[in-house]
């Protein structure tokens, strides 16, 4: 005995420094000044949550000794969640203590984020000692609920989970649904309130019961569909729920932002411009293996060749005036010069450095992004790139008398050329090329000795890589209407790769998605945006560690996945397979627990 | 028939992919590099003498290279040492430098307020130097357990992916909890002003960044070559599977490592705060990427290529922009002196993968 015990002591002492981290970064402050639900549940209070329950559950995950999965019992994981709630509790409540001690403004002093506000959200505005107090019990409640969380049955603890996260979900999207549900002329006063903006209590305990009850029903049925033996029905049945799913969201993609107003617009404007982008980077990275930390720089050739081939101005002490070469194309003629530039300007830069692999290759495109961006600001090339200034009266675009600086109809213009990205990746993936880049990823040696021409197509890697990232440029110049070599330093490059690595790298839903993640998410909500890199930055790491494949993995391997499903008897066997699995990442998880929470 | 056009067509794609499209762009590369460089120093050289630089000009220039040089050489060695146990580039080694700048800042202002810097300046400075590589170490400590560790043995991109994640998350942290403005970092009085050395007015603080990476370099080097963890570390970077069969522990090796590489950084730190006078959180991105040229310059994996590398980086970059781009009338050209390091880089991993003192570690890039 002692072992769960143990167990949990050592979760709560990390779960604790995670929660001291969050509080002095000052997320935690930050986040509680967005209200999800009532009057008193507000993001900072369910991030306060996650710690000890994830300790908890952490402590009381099954471990291999000596080669055998070890299951802990129901109170055994009580005792390892309570212990490991309590001292994520006591942490954080003797730290409040010390800073208490010491004086907060003397630890502002250093500490920006140590505020009256932070103290407040800790103690739960009661004061010191019984805000402690209130730390350690809900620490041990939230670590028993984690503790006997893997006791319950599967059937059950699944379906809650999607149901909370839903209910999380519409309470974040509170400045979407509401508009989204007035313009359908829906009565939505039940489920979100006037005053605080997020969820009302009445709304937020029915979506939990729809949205449990709905996942029950749907985890059953695909319980029930994978025991059945394979038959060429089942297939059928697929193929057309995928196609109704497509039909879906391509009517949503169109519909919605419509219904939902001009900042979801303006924000889904932003998120298309990084799904073109991360597109581009998925063919180099995703399809071919080769890691680009350099595609901000065809961001910024793409703005910059388009805004000088359109006829924008230079900001000068005598007006604005034109560069010193520059052209008064149409923006759509521009656009396929842009394209041009981009796919030889990708080349140009491959060429030289084919030989060059992994990280090598990496700090190359690092490289090169950096003197783009350098050269931009420069005082050299002012005459031309306007300098630290950047270029003004970027066209708008028009097309028969639209302007597409309107964020609506630039969602439009954005969407038309991301769905044309997605059909040119799709059908490159199943093609020669990408089987050629699949077998280049894998191993390029051994692509080399089956006759696969390495260079050749490394070099068409970066040329279509290269050619959709100038077409982001030149459309995101359009959407802001000036260029500024601000908007291109290498931050954007590591934002592309964090969405493509998110999503799963190869795979183009899975690029969408973390667009919208990372992307949509912060600009919704004001709260997030300060810690946007922050999160970017934990998620890269969490990602690696925990799930490389990313969140929606590439098609090739989720097939091999379903073909595995299908020769199984049962989804409960796979399932028994994946715990043993975790199990044997065990140390791993640990430590990557403080990753994920820290983001 | 059919067949003799396809073994023609066979014949004329077999030239084709022979045709050496690399070679020759980087002939070209080299031949436009080689000729642009001697354009520019010529023209710069042979300005009429009110445009032209003084020799104490160009003296002070040197200086400065050096003295920022061995800052570069300290970071460097991080990246080496590291690069040559995992093989992997630890991007976030230069947050690990920031990290032991902004720990000692707290310090060094409240010294500087209370008197006690200007009183007893090298006992403070190496005070902060102490606490700069306590807290540079924790950093770089933490970094390897939770980041790295996890992924050993992993594809060599994941680490790669990792690194980047945790850099940005690193600069991320410190703004957070310090903010994000930029903070003068104090100097002792008694450090402002010249000394004159061989007839040569230095500043005291480069005096004193030589000085200290000196120490440091010789007694890392010491360390390697004559200490029992030095060896295992040596065993380790020449086959770390081995060595584990030969009883070293190569985890520990790797902690030890990093260690090192904190200490080494929490000094450049300090050194650099000193120099330069201000920190902030993104302080750690420029140094760091110029260090990790200078490394691959010198040689990636050899400590005395580091330290070449890093001077050789610190003088081409306070020297370089003002010689190879006044001539042609580039204005403010040392704006562009991290073109002028990426430049080396790009160029040195095009034509000598291994770096100066590299042993053919081409197939490895």
């Amino acid at each position: 005995m002692g072992g769960p015990l143990r167990q949990g002591m050592k979760a709560g002492a990390i779960g604790g420094s995670v929660l001291v981290y969050l509080a002095m970064v000052g997320m935690i402050a930050k986040f509680d000044e967005l209200v999800l639900i009532g009057t008193q549940v507000t993001l900072g209070l369910v991030l306060l949550a996650i710690p000890p329950l994830a300790a908890a559950l952490a402590a009381s995950r099954p471990r291999v000794v000596g080669g055998r999965v070890q299951r802990l019992g129901p109170v055994e994981g009580l005792v390892a969640g309570v212990a490991a709630g309590a001292l994520t509790g006591v942490v954080i409540a003797a730290w409040l203590v010390v800073v208490d001690r010491i004086g907060i403004d003397r630890v502002r002093s250093v500490f920006v984020a140590v505020s009256p506000a932070l103290v407040d959200v800790l103690t739960f505005g009661k004061g010191i000692a019984a805000g402690a107090a209130i730390l350690v019990a809900a620490g041990a409640a939230l670590g028993a609920i984690g503790g006997v969380w893997r006791s319950l049955r599967f059937g059950l603890r699944r379906p809650f989970a999607i149901g909370v996260g839903v209910v999380l979900l519409l309470a974040m999207l509170q400045r979407i649904v509401p508009t989204i549900l007035d313009g359908l002329n829906i009565e939505r006063d039940w489920l979100y309130s006037k005053v605080t903006r997020g969820l009302t209590w009445l709304g937020a305990a029915i979506v939990l019961v729809v949205a449990t009850a709905v996942a029950a029903f749907w985890l059953d049925r695909r319980e029930r569909a994978s025991a059945a033996p394979a038959g060429a029905g089942r297939a059928d049945t697929r193929s057309i729920a995928r196609a109704i799913g497509l039909v879906a969201i391509v009517i949503a993609a169109v519909v919605l932002p419509r219904l939902a107003g001009s900042i979801v617009s303006e924000i889904l404007g932003t998120v298309g411009v990084y799904v073109l982008l991360a597109l581009g980077l998925n063919i180099v990275t995703g399809y071919a293996g080769m890691l680009h930390l350099g595609f901000s720089a065809f961001f910024l050739i793409g703005a910059y060749a388009s805004a000088l081939l359109t006829g924008a101005n230079l900001v000068t002490a005598f007006g604005l005036v034109p560069p010193r070469y520059s052209a008064d194309l149409n923006f759509y003629v521009g656009l396929l010069i842009v394209i041009v530039i981009g796919a030889v300007v990708g080349a140009l830069l491959a060429a030289p450095v084919l030989r060059l692999r992994g990280d090598y290759l990496a700090i190359v495109t690092l490289a090169f992004a950096q003197i783009a961006v350098i050269l931009a600001t420069s005082n050299w090339l002012q005459p031309i790139t306007g300098g630290p200034q950047g270029l003004r009266d970027v066209t708008n675009a028009s097309l028969f008398g639209l302007s597409f600086r309107q964020p609506q109809n630039f969602y439009y213009l954005v969407l038309f050329f991301c769905a044309i990205a997605v059909y040119v990746s799709w059908r490159l993936a199943w093609s020669r090329t990408g089987r050629a880049w699949n077998a280049m990823r894998e191993d390029e040696q051994v692509a080399d000795a089956m006759g696969v021409s390495t260079s050749r197509y490394k070099l068409l890697g970066f040329a279509i890589g290269g050619a959709i990232g100038a077409v982001g440029g030149a459309l995101f110049s359009v959407k802001v209407g000036t260029v500024q070599p601000g908007s291109f330093e290498i931050l954007v490059s590591i934002t592309v790769l964090a969405v493509v690595i998110l999503g799963g790298l190869g795979s183009v839903p899975g690029v969408v998605v973390g667009a919208l993640v990372l992307l949509g998410l912060p600009g919704l909500l004001s709260q997030l945006e300060e810690y946007r890199l922050l999160i970017y930055g934990g998620a890269l790491v969490a990602i690696m560690i925990l799930r490389p494949q990313g969140l929606i993995p590439n098609v090739r391997r989720s097939r091999e996945l379903q073909e595995e499903e299908r020769t199984q008897d049962a989804w409960q066997e796979i399932f028994a397979q994946k715990e043993q699995a975790a199990a044997e990442r065990a140390d791993a998880e640990t430590t990557a627990a403080t990753v994920e929470e820290g983001s | 028939m059919a067949e003799v056009g396809d073994a023609a067509r066979a014949r004329a794609l077999g030239r084709l992919e022979r045709f050496p499209v690399r070679r020759i762009v980087l002939i070209a590369l080299s031949a436009g590099v080689i000729g642009a460089v001697a354009y520019g120093s010529i023209k710069t050289l042979t300005l009429p003498a009110g445009e032209a630089y003084s020799a104490s000009a160009w003296r002070d220039f040197i200086v400065l290279g050096i003295a920022q040089g061995a800052v570069y050489a300290l970071i460097a060695l991080g990246y080496t040492l590291v690069y040559g146990i995992l093989r992997m580039i630890n991007f976030a080694h230069g947050e690990v430098f920031m990290a032991g700048a902004f720990g000692s800042y707290f310090f060094a202002d409240a010294w500087k307020q209370s008197g006690f810097m200007d009183d007893q300046p090298w006992l403070s400075i190496g005070l902060l130097v102490v606490l700069a590589m306590a807290v540079a170490v924790t950093v770089a400590v933490l970094l390897e357990r939770i980041a790295y560790r996890p992924l050993r043995g992993a594809p060599r991109l994941v680490p790669l992916i990792t690194a980047i994640g945790a850099s940005l998350f690193l600069q991320n942290t410190f703004r957070g909890l310090f903010g994000s403005q930029t903070r003068g970092y104090p100097k002792p009085t008694g450090l402002e002003g010249t000394w004159t050395i061989l007839g040569i007015p230095i500043q005291k603080v480069q005096v004193l960044v030589l000085v200290v990476a000196a120490v440091a370099l010789v007694a890392l080097t010491l360390f390697v070559a004559r200490t029992k963890t030095g060896k295992s570390m040596r065993a380790a970077a020449e086959d770390a599977e081995i060595a584990s069969l030969m009883g070293i522990n190569v985890d520990r090796v790797i902690v030890t490592t990093f260690v090192i590489g904190g200490m080494l950084a929490g000094i450049a730190g300090v050194l650099f705060a000193l120099t330069f006078g201000n920190i902030s959180y993104f302080m750690g991105f420029a140094p760091g990427i110029t260090a990790f040229t200078a490394a691959v310059l010198g040689g990636i994996g050899s400590i005395s290529g580091a330290a070449i590398g890093g001077f050789t980086i610190g003088i081409l970059q306070s020297v370089g922009p003002a010689l190879l781009l006044t001539g042609i009338n580039v204005p403010s050209p040392f704006q562009l002196k991290d073109v002028v390091t990426f430049l080396i880089l790009i160029l040195v991993l095009l034509f000598r993968p291994g770096g100066i003192l590299g042993t053919g570690e081409a197939e490895k890039v």
